[in-house]
């Protein structure tokens, strides 16, 4: 469903990504790895518009997204968990929630999806009256996934959701992400730091590497890869 | 005691103007962290129009009150897309600082050339009214501007809490980066914002008209006020500017009662003073 070749990005004159290609099939779990620095972020931003590449060619379901809006983009269904949450700390929880649905469809079908992301995440329908900044980190991100999930992405990419919280909790969302790939045929786009977990949970990896694709594979030949062996697993 | 009470009732209507100033200043950096230094001049011009659409158009001042905010809040939203978002993009304070004082200059001098420096004032036929609430005497333009401060203030919340706009304008305030995740339109959000923020001085001058001077500088000590206000309240905070402009009313009047009107920008200033340095040492203390 996504194609991505040979993207060039960066801030300003520096350039970050360089000739990067990468795929994502419908109902997949894709992990995109790599330590910090080495680009993974601008990738991210790059492909949902937040930075406009310099060359290269986004392909989502037949349609060219380089070079165009973030909101053009969100529109086309692939919504993000940013890295760090974003959330609106001073709004409720709800308003959080309701703040993810952008397009028509999204607002006619509020009560439905806000009934599903209560479903997966339980903890934040008691808490929906709170402020988000109150919440713990990990209920924090819940709130994070859950505003992506009102906006119906048909590509959910998450970015490090793993930054700063405790090891179970990471466990449960990426869980709930890998679920809902394979119950729901989203697609999912999991950037980590954290090579074991996410390998665990995604089908297929890309490693990031100074801003370039350096290896590709499945999650299995990824894991048994004697470079990611010794570079990111110190083994 | 009647005294007192007579004091508190005017120090509530003045403070109910700052705090309208305050809270479209704290709107307007909530959202794009810039400080509005026209904001005054604003108010100024909010109180020409209701005085030309009085004088030429023989419309009521309270009466203009839609049509003042309707054409600041097109003002508002045209210096906003021309002038301000292009310089918000070069990231350089200097630039929007000289920007906003620049068009309040301009605008003092444009009033000055089109109205001359004379002192304007509007009359109507309830202007002498007096209305006594038990001990408490008032004109009825201040009752009525009194009853219009609420309301209004009572709306701007309610915009800001249930509307999907005013959601759209907290959610820029507290997170861009988020904003921008959620396919907020960041541009249409500084637009409205600026102009609301202009629209809410504008219909504070025209509540103000019926019993104040218009004149050219009229606008420098209220944008001025507002500031304070702001900086007491909190930037970025609504409530905060609300409470802080009610107090600053009050302050003023009771100062001018107790200490003397001689005294009053000075007790007004020690307290200023004295509120920003104990809340630095209780930030201090706390960490």
């Amino acid at each position: 469903m996504l194609k991505v070749r040979n993207l060039s990005s960066g801030y300003g004159n520096v350039q970050i990504i360089w000739d990067a290609s990468f795929e994502v099939r419908d109902g997949e779990v894709v992990a995109i790895l790599g330590s910090n620095g080495a680009g993974k972020t601008t990738l991210v931003r790059t492909v949902t518009g937040m930075i406009h590449p310099k060359s290269g060619s986004i392909d989502f379901d037949g349609d060219e997204l380089c070079g165009k809006p973030s909101r053009y983009i969100l529109d086309k269904g692939i919504v993000q968990v940013p890295e760090g949450r974003q959330l609106f700390t001073e709004m409720t929880v709800y308003e959080n929630l309701e703040m993810g649905a952008f397009s028509k469809e999204a607002k006619a079908k509020l009560q439905e999806s806000l009934e599903f992301v209560y479903k997966w995440f339980p903890k934040l329908k008691e808490r929906k009256s709170q402020a988000a900044g109150t919440l713990s980190g990990g209920e924090q991100q819940m709130v994070a996934v859950g505003r992506a999930l009102i906006g119906l992405p048909k590509l959910l990419i998450l970015d490090e959701p793993s930054l700063g919280l405790a090891p179970n909790i990471v466990d449960d969302i990426l869980s709930v992400a890998h679920s809902m790939a394979k119950e729901q045929g989203l697609s999912v786009i999991l950037v980590e730091q954290d090579i074991t977990k996410a390998l665990a949970m995604s089908d297929r990896g890309y490693v990031v590497e100074n801003g370039r694709i350096a290896l590709e594979g499945t999650a299995e030949e990824l894991g048994k890869n004697e470079h990611v062996k010794k570079a990111y697993l110190g083994i | 005691m009647e005294i007192f009470l007579q004091a508190c009732v005017n120090g509530l209507l003045i403070g109910g103007f700052y705090s309208l100033m305050g809270m479209g200043q704290n709107i307007i950096f909530g959202v794009m962290k810039i400080i509005n230094f026209c904001h005054g001049e604003m108010l100024m011009i909010g109180m020409y129009l209701t005085f030309v659409f009085n004088t030429f158009f023989g419309i009521d001042p309270y009466l203009s009150i839609p049509l003042v905010a309707l054409c600041m809040f097109g003002l508002g939203a045209l210096i906003q897309h021309t002038l301000i978002t292009p310089s918000l993009g070069t990231k350089s304070f200097t630039n929007l600082l000289f920007l906003t004082v620049g068009l309040g200059i301009l605008f003092q001098n444009l009033a000055l050339v089109i109205f001359s420096p004379n002192y304007r004032t509007i009359t109507t036929s309830y202007s002498s009214i007096t209305v006594h609430l038990g001990p408490v005497t008032m004109a009825l333009p201040k009752l009525i501007s009194f009853i219009a401060l609420i309301i209004i203030t009572i709306a701007l919340f309610w915009f800001l809490k249930y509307t999907s706009t005013g959601k759209k304008i907290r959610a820029v305030s507290q997170n861009p980066i988020g904003a921008e995740v959620v396919g907020i339109n960041s541009k249409r959000i500084y637009i409205i914002t600026y102009g609301l923020g202009c629209a809410l001085a504008g219909v504070a001058g025209a509540l103000l008209t019926l019993f104040y001077m218009v004149y050219p500088m009229v606008g420098s000590s209220f944008g001025f006020k507002a500031l304070i206000v702001v900086v007491v309240g909190g930037f970025g905070s609504i409530q905060g500017a609300f409470c802080a402009g009610i107090f600053l009313g009050l302050l003023e009047t009771l100062s001018s009662l107790i200490v003397g009107p001689t005294y009053r920008d000075l007790t007004v200033f020690v307290t200023f003073i004295v509120i920003l340095v104990v809340r630095q040492i209780i930030i201090l203390r706390r960490r």
